[in-house]
């Protein structure tokens, strides 16, 4: 109940900080943008719209993250807000994935704003028939949203909000790669195979949740991709949450 | 890892029960057994000790001031009766829960010092969250949260924007956030802090107020004449140690008391050399007053006086405030610091 509490009320906080309207004022200026260079996509434009148009979801969602998410415990601490919150009956865990639920209901509409703009658009440029796969695309960008989201508060509740935007892109970053770095791990020596193949499996799959490409073409998903994507994102935003709820814990604030 | 303290608080704990021998664990509101907090700076290694070896209790419906300069270690104690800060050692119950659990703070309403607040909430919404995070329901979290803006003086604009209230005005405003939820125990950290007089003076009435209902109040302050009138009892820190705990009363008649007395206006009198160094005389104009700094004495000296044939027009007892027995007592404190560092050196 606490955490659904403080989930609505970091939701009203989200809503209510300038960067999200900015945020979606951004997205629609892009998707515009992208009908200024769909002459020169030498007949690409459809794929043009909907590649930048998704890119735009996530790119976007992630600068909320960085911005907002990042700084979401770690602000409260330096502000000392988090006194009147911790010391009602609240638990640590508790407040961390309200903190979370917010900010990830924040990004949904985020998300869905801006694929319900890129919808109209092509509809609005006849573009038919591609309804299906942008939404799918869409939602597989807000779990990766979701996932992010759950490294910021991790980061955001042990360090200052400068070093936990830096080391959320970081993961960012490296996840959008794990496929390649499992790859390279199986190229070099032990130990750093090893090393590498661990790295790839501590860092977020990103990849599962990109269908961009898929979603050009006009092409739709597998529900049991979206199945497991789904699993995926559940199971690896709530390994992160316990880690943050274990070193938030034991943490001080002097 | 715990240390002897601890280890001791523990077994005292067993053999009490969870309270002081006489004393009912039901009527304890706050106990504390060895409450340490040690710092250990990360790179040089060296100990800064916060708070050593508490041992406090306050019973239901007490109100008690804690006192002490500076870097004392009040705020350290509040933060971790709070649950804001883990002990080192030692441990601790709030209305007979241990401060680990948070069943502790259900009936807890907490002012820090220099309260902030979310600055994108109106004063309405933000006391509203408050009761529903400490368990009020919907429509009564509502309700509450008019009734206690209005009762600290914020309720003409309840949608209010946080960040255009003054100092003083988030200071009543964490002072209803504290109360929202009627709580049994109230711990405020500096209640009076950035207070006009007239703030100080409704803070003042609160707490009354709360005293009245049988609330149990606990809250630093460095406002000395507001802890004489409002607490039944003071604990005062030095360094990190509680030096005393007693009753306001006690504390005061302790202290050397004198009394002045005011006379009629006379000639040459002669004080005879047994009142030298406890009676000093001030001329003044039409009357004549005597300090007397031993009061036992009081009856020999109106004696003498009557036998000199001298008008008594007042005796009027002098009590030392809380403010010069608080000083004398940190003076005291240094006083055997220095002491004990010349030995070692």
């Amino acid at each position: 109940m606490t955490a659904l509490l403080i989930g609505i009320n970091t939701f009203r906080e989200a809503t209510r900080d300038r960067v999200l309207a900015g945020v979606v004022a951004a997205g629609v200026v892009l998707l515009a943008l992208t009908q200024v260079a769909s002459p020169l996509a030498l007949g690409e434009g459809r794929r043009l719209t909907v590649d930048l148009g998704l890119s735009a979801v996530s790119v976007l969602g992630l600068l909320v993250v960085l911005l907002v998410g990042t700084s979401l415990v770690a602000r409260e601490i330096e502000r000392r807000t988090i006194y009147n919150l911790l010391s009602r009956p609240i638990a640590r865990a508790g407040y961390l994935v309200g903190k979370w639920a917010g900010l990830s209901a924040a990004l949904w509409v985020v998300a869905l704003l801006l694929g319900v703009a890129l919808l109209g658009l092509l509809e609005l440029r006849g573009f038919t028939g591609h309804g299906a796969a942008v939404t799918e695309a869409v939602y597989l960008a807000g779990l990766e949203l979701t996932v992010v989201t759950a490294l910021a508060v991790l980061f955001s509740a042990l360090s200052t909000p400068v070093l936990s935007a830096l080391y959320t892109l970081a993961f960012y970053v490296v996840g959008q790669w794990s496929y390649d770095l499992r790859g390279f791990a199986s190229r070099f020596p032990e130990p750093l195979s090893a090393l590498l193949g661990t790295v790839a499996n501590v860092v977020p799959n990103l990849p599962l949740f990109n269908m961009r490409a898929l979603a050009a073409a006009g092409a739709t998903t597998s529900w049991s991709h979206l199945g497991m994507a789904t699993a995926y994102a559940a199971v690896y935003a709530g390994c992160v949450l316990a880690l943050a709820a274990a070193a938030f814990e034991k943490r001080d604030f002097k | 890892m715990q240390t002897s303290t601890a280890a001791r608080a523990d077994r005292q704990e067993d053999v009490r029960g969870g309270a002081s021998p006489g004393v009912d664990r039901a009527a304890l509101a706050v106990r504390a057994v060895g409450l340490t907090r040690r710092y250990v700076h990360p790179w040089t290694l060296r100990v800064t000790r916060a708070l050593e070896g508490l041992d406090l209790e306050v019973r239901r419906g007490e109100v008690i001031g804690l006192l002490g300069p500076n870097g004392a270690g009040k705020t350290t104690t509040l933060k971790l009766l709070t649950g804001l800060i883990k002990p080192t050692c030692g441990r601790a119950w709030l209305m007979g829960e241990p401060i680990e659990d948070i069943a502790s703070r259900r009936s807890l309403g907490f002012l820090p010092e220099q309260p902030y607040f979310y600055d994108y909430l109106s004063g309405e919404e933000y006391l509203e969250l408050a009761a529903r995070l400490s368990g009020v329901p919907g429509r009564e979290a509502t309700r509450r949260a008019r009734r206690w803006l209005g009762r600290v003086g914020l309720g003409e604009r309840p949608k209010l924007g946080l960040r255009k209230y003054s100092k003083g005005m988030l200071q009543r405003l964490g002072l209803a956030a504290a109360l929202v939820h009627e709580p049994e125990l109230l711990i405020l950290d500096e209640p009076m802090s950035g207070l006009d007089p007239f703030g100080r003076r409704d803070v003042r009435d609160l707490i009354l107020e709360q005293r009245a209902r049988g609330t149990t109040v606990l809250f630093s302050s460095h406002i000395l004449p507001d802890v004489e009138m409002l607490c039944d009892r003071v604990a005062i820190l030095l360094r990190g140690r509680l030096t005393r705990t007693a009753s306001v009363d006690q504390i005061v008649s302790d202290g050397r008391q004198a009394v002045e007395i005011r006379c009629a206006a006379v000639g040459p009198l002669e004080i005879p050399p047994a009142w030298h160094g406890v009676l000093a005389r001030d001329d003044r104009a039409g009357e004549m007053v005597l300090r007397l700094e031993e009061e036992h004495r009081l009856q020999d000296l109106l004696a003498w006086l009557v036998r000199a044939g001298v008008r008594v027009h007042a005796v009027t007892p002098q009590r030392p405030g809380l403010e010069e027995l608080f000083l004398a007592a940190a003076e005291a404190d240094r006083a055997a610091a220095e002491r004990t560092l010349r030995r070692t050196a």
